[in-house]
């Protein structure tokens, strides 16, 4: 059985990044800029791995690994700021936040 | 062509399909439905990629865990409006020419350089479950980052319910 090249996983990678970029400059709402940021770390991540498919010491599998853990605690905390932020403002779009002061 | 490589076709249209399908979409519950089915590929392939261990953390971390966090989020933030009834789900959105330009010139830019290196052919492959190497790895050579990640997620939790309580 042949096995898969690893520039098709590049390339699949590359194409997540750009959207999860997209997504990062196209929307307002603050929850769907959080899904583009996890679209930008899962195309990091399958990079990792990808990588780490030719490498017999797995560097790049355990630093994915890692790089999940960090992912899921940021995306705890961030959830946290903007239900925070909601109820200062009533509003999650990012052009909403306007200082009082 | 072989039968790996038809399947990792098929995972590779379903990931990127569902990722441009929550660029494309303006409800949040359809992109929070999209963004299940990009994990779903991801997951697949991972498995293609022979991280089976990374695959099945993957699926159990994002699908369960991230996507109720952001379906808990997508509730708690709900905004309806009093007079009309409906809620405002859809995201407003202005000026896509830009966004999407900067977005296509990243991928064509990350594409060439990538059909570009040399650094990528020609690596022997080990093509096998590697189950027993990353547990015994997490056990061993990487224990103390794998210990740090532990007090990493028991740090962020805290803080999570923390910002999140109300401080009135």
């Amino acid at each position: 059985m042949t096995d898969i090249p690893v520039i098709y996983f590049l390339w699949v990678s590359a194409f997540l990044f750009a959207t999860g970029i997209s997504i990062l400059l196209v929307k307002k709402n603050t929850i769907f800029v959080l899904m583009g940021i996890e679209l930008i770390l899962n195309a990091a991540n399958l990079n990792l791995v990808a990588f780490s498919k030719n490498d017999p010491s797995l560097q790049g599998l355990y630093l994915s690994i890692f790089v999940l853990v960090v992912g899921v605690c940021e995306m705890a905390i961030a959830l946290a700021i903007i239900l925070q932020v909601y109820r200062n403002y009533r509003a999650i779009e990012v052009d909403q936040f306007k200082s009082e002061y | 062509m072989s039968p790996l490589v038809i399947a990792f076709l098929v995972l590779a249209m379903l990931t990127c399909g569902s990722a441009l399908s929550m660029l494309w979409t303006k409800n949040l519950l359809h992109a929070a439905l999209a963004m299940f089915l990009t994990m779903l590929g991801l997951a697949g392939l991972y498995v293609l990629a022979y991280a089976d261990v990374l695959a099945v953390a993957h699926l159990l971390v994002y699908v369960g865990g991230v996507l109720i966090l952001i379906l808990f989020g997508i509730m708690l933030t709900n905004q309806t409006d009093p007079a009309t009834g409906k809620n405002h789900l859809m995201t407003r959105e202005s000026g896509r020419l830009l966004p999407f330009s900067i977005g296509l010139s990243f991928f064509l830019g990350l594409f060439w350089l990538f059909t570009k290196g040399p650094w990528i052919n020609n690596l022997p492959v080990t093509g096998d479950s590697k189950l027993k190497e990353v547990g015994l790895g997490l056990l061993t050579e990487y224990a103390f980052p794998f210990e740090l990640a532990g007090v990493f997620l028991l740090i962020a939790l805290i803080g999570a319910t923390f910002v999140a309580k109300n401080h009135d």
